[in-house]
């Protein structure tokens, strides 16, 4: 461990040097000759639209890929990462956008599995050596700034937690090089609440002292406060590398998406439809998960439902699609209070659920993306019994032409598509359907780029202006006050807060108060 | 092929991943061509070990041989289609040809509509009970399995079961013959055909594709899950009810260990090397005419290269293991159960 004695004042030093890096894919040119150096105690930011090649750049970097052209540099040394242990094994640690811990195991247990191999095996004789593990554990955890037991079981961890034990996880790569890890965060905050993001924000400083983090992120406000320095990618080229404290957010979304970013101010909405509410629920409570749950939703309009993880509204929402059961308590859809409610009727009814899990439960990867499109509401691409292909295709091509979907070829698997065209798919798979009448989305742009974002986000006032009454839990505070017509917060499965956008301007801080 | 398992979840755009794609191209080339390859090669391979195979009417017993086995391998296939496995449906077949054999005498026409309907019962209930209970299928049909062999057992008590009269109610499926095969293995062809429609063509098919391809997503689009489920497990009934009319026809006799008491292995054999993706989801029923085709060539090129006709068993499951190992999509980080 030699190279713990780093005179800590070189911050300048090159962590790693990336030169010329290219990779294709057939006739896909994914990474375009990019070169970039991050520094030690340096915090890079590395945006860019889906497709625009980070990913792949990243895999790159962690050994799953190899590049075919181009070299790395790793603390002076050049290296050859012919798979993801030789990435490890020169410091660089990496926190996938998903989360990868074993849930019914212990923390220390998640972190000895990757220590293993290195001195502080956690094992002697192939037995566990429960102190060892425990006691190293804390010192990783503690390292990373986290108070976290490590004797807890990672399942019964708030998920702003399991993301600090990743990170731990990825610290721990150091040991192997002693003292300065490189740590790739491959968008960390997507699935975290603002206030959780902060927690996050923390502890990127924290590992800033340690040594250099990658971060990457859709966010642009997030990553000008984090970063110290921002690399732009678009089309598999290094567009752009700026300092943060000479550039604006503006500038940054321009360089990403080549042009420049649409205003998404609310539109005054005239309210409109009748004054029936399409969604009744009266004192809705489950057991465990939320409790009087009460709140309308009209024709045309969008209650958004704030709240922290655990607040209980995901299970709301599941239960309005019939994904979940209720204990207590009535939902009314246009006036007929529901029982015995399930999925298959959910749909047959007019609901749409867009969950946030989306290649999991809200698509069919396999079946081709035209099939995934008309699978809930066949509609006029079905006779009797029978699919009917050239009809479907007709119905698949003007939505892949009206949410701009790429590649255009509606044949394709949808589990071949990027994030955000997923997305787009799975969105369209219910706005097809003459008889929507309620929207649930639960995170509908978890994940998307920008430019994927506002197709979405138009898509949604759309639905709106056509009368469908939208139930939306929103990634951020702001897309709240953006797209909601009333606010719903809810705090450990109850509503703390109400607001009606049409009568009040409640600020963020205002919702954060009532959310935690 | 499975693609929630090879899809990374910071895909860039799907172009610029090579993988997903290129792996759902390989998936389908073995899907649409693998089967007939693979018999064309073995047919081939036989005719150079035993150049009179064609003169000895070899083609006709092979299709003789894979009429009971297709049928098997039909509902088989239909049920790793959803994801599901039906390790009963053999014994079902044997307990029509036990009751067919015991009821054709005094019955008539009457003893076969009886005896496949009871046992798209036996499928029925299996359904029902697999997608109420959700006891997983290879639990719950092995279960069945046990109950099925003892209901055989004892209704034929231990003993050949013969057909004492009207035996040319069924007789005619393998003496009435069409281009050389007979009439019992064309029906079974247009049943694969009718199948591969339904699976094509059909809300129904597509339904029952997208449950073996992503259940969970299939729950959440509205699709009546259960109900696929069910349907599958009828139809797996159904044609071990027909593969259990074939063995009759065949010999006029059944019994609880002889012919068509060993069709489980050749049948989930076939459905796997007619290219049935045994993850759910990829189902070819003409692929499954090959699959059931080639099993049925195999003893015959196994006794020309020397294997022992009791080792027959062996080569099903070596055939088995090898046409999944091969046809397995074996992504990085793949998880396997």
């Amino acid at each position: 461990m030699t190279s713990t004695q780093q005179d800590p004042t070189r911050t300048t030093e090159a962590a790693l040097v990336l030169d010329g890096i290219d990779k294709r894919f057939g006739q896909v040119h994914a990474v375009k000759d990019v070169s970039l150096t991050i520094n030690r105690h340096e915090v890079l930011g590395l945006i860019g639209e889906n497709g625009a090649g980070k990913s792949t750049l990243l895999k790159i970097l962690t050994g799953i890929y190899q590049p075919d052209a181009g070299s790395i540099e790793v603390n002076g040394t050049q290296v050859r990462f012919r798979r993801p242990q030789d990435s490890v094994a020169a410091g660089i640690g990496v926190v996938h956008q998903e989360q990868s811990l074993l849930t019914n195991l212990s923390v220390a247990e998640n972190l000895a599995m990757t220590a293993s191999g290195s001195r502080r095996a956690g094992t002697r004789l192939g037995f566990y050596r429960w102190g060892r593990i425990n006691a190293d554990a804390a010192a990783t955890l503690d390292r990373v700034g986290a108070s976290i037991d490590p004797r807890t079981i990672v399942g019964d961890l708030s998920f702003v937690d399991r993301q600090m034990v990743e990170i731990a996880r990825a610290v721990q790569v150091d040991e192997m090089v002693g003292g300065t890890p490189l740590v790739i965060l491959d968008e960390p905050t997507s699935v975290l609440e603002r206030n959780e993001t902060e927690i996050l924000e923390r502890e990127i400083r924290t590992l800033k002292e340690i040594g250099s983090v990658v971060f990457v992120s859709h966010r642009l406000d997030e990553v000008l406060r984090i970063c110290d320095r921002i690399a732009v990618m678009r089309h598999g080229e290094l567009v752009a590398e700026r300092r943060t404290d000479e550039v604006t957010e503006d500038e940054l979304f321009q360089l990403m998406v080549g042009r420049a970013a649409q205003a998404t101010q609310r539109d005054d909405r005239a309210g409109g439809a009748s004054q029936t509410p399409v969604v009744a629920v009266q004192g809705l409570t489950r057991r465990g998960s939320f409790e009087d749950v009460s709140f309308e939703v009209r024709s045309g309009r969008t209650v958004a439902i704030v709240g922290t993880m655990g607040s209980g509204r995901e299970s709301v929402c599941r239960a309005l699609f019939g994904a979940e059961t209720w204990d207590g308590g009535t939902i009314e859809l246009e006036g007929t209070s529901l029982s015995a409610w399930s999925t298959v009727k959910a749909v047959k009814a007019g609901v749409a659920y867009v969950p946030s899990e989306r290649r999991v439960e809200g698509m069919v990867g396999g079946l081709s993306a035209a099939a995934n499109l008309t699978l809930s509401h066949p509609g006029s691409t079905r006779r009797g019994p029978f699919l009917d292909p050239r009809a479907r295709n007709r119905t698949a091509a003007t939505w892949f032409e009206r949410l701009d979907v790429r590649p255009s070829d509606p044949s394709l698997p949808l589990g071949s598509f990027s994030g955000g065209n997923q997305q787009k798919v799975v969105m369209a798979k219910w706005l097809m359907a003459e008889e929507l009448k309620v929207l649930v989305l639960d995170h509908p742009l978890r994940g998307l780029d920008p430019g994927a974002k506002e197709i979405v986000n138009e898509q949604i006032r759309a639905a709106c202006r056509d009368g469908v009454a939208v139930v939306l839990l929103p990634d951020t505070l702001e897309e709240a006050l953006e797209m909601g017509d009333d606010i719903l917060v809810m705090r450990d499965g109850e509503v703390t807060g109400r607001f009606d956008l049409s009568t009040e301007a409640p600020t963020s801080l205002d919702l954060l108060e009532k959310m935690v | 092929m499975s693609q929630t398992t090879t899809a990374t979840p910071t895909s860039p755009a799907p172009t610029a991943d090579g993988t997903p794609r290129r792996r759902a191209r390989s998936g389908s080339w073995w899907q649409r061509l693998g089967p007939p390859a693979v018999f064309l090669a073995l047919l081939l391979l036989i005719v150079v070990l035993q150049p009179n195979f064609f003169s000895g009417g070899g083609i006709r017993i092979v299709a003789l041989q894979a009429t009971p086995i297709l049928l098997i391998a039909l509902g088989q296939a239909i049920v790793i289609g959803v994801g599901s496995l039906d390790l009963s449906n053999a014994a079902m077949g044997l307990l029509a040809a036990i009751l067919t054999a015991s009821t054709l005498g005094s019955l008539g026409v009457v003893s076969p509509v009886l005896c496949v309907a009871l046992v798209t019962l036996v499928g029925l209930v299996n359904g029902l009970v697999f997608a109420y209970t959700q006891v997983p299928s290879f639990a719950l049909t092995l279960g069945t399995l046990g109950i099925l062999q003892a209901a055989s057992l004892v209704l034929s008590d231990a003993t050949t079961v013969y057909v004492t009269a009207n035996a040319d109610v069924l007789a005619w499926m393998f003496n009435v013959a069409l281009a050389g095969l007979p009439a019992a293995f064309w029906m079974a062809v247009v049943l694969a055909a009718v199948l591969w429609a339904v699976l094509r063509f059909t809300t129904v098919g597509q339904g029952m594709t997208a449950v073996g391809l992503n259940e969970t997503g299939a729950i959440f689009s509205g699709l009546r899950t259960r109900w696929l489920k069910v349907t599958a497990f009828t139809i797996s009934g159904f044609t071990a009810g027909l593969a259990g009319l074939t063995i009759i026809a065949q010999s006029g006799a059944a019994s609880s260990f002889g012919l068509g008491s060993d069709l489980l292995l050749p049948g989930i054999a076939a459905a796997i090397v007619g290219g049935t993706a045994i993850t759910g989801g990829v189902t070819n029923p003409i692929n499954v005419v090959f699959g059931a085709a080639t099993i049925a060539l195999l003893p015959i090129g196994a006794a020309a290269v020397g294997v022992p006709p009791q080792a027959q068993s062996l080569v099903y499951g070596a055939v088995i293991i090898v046409a999944v190992a091969l046809t397995m999509s074996r992504a990085r980080g793949a998880v396997v159960k």
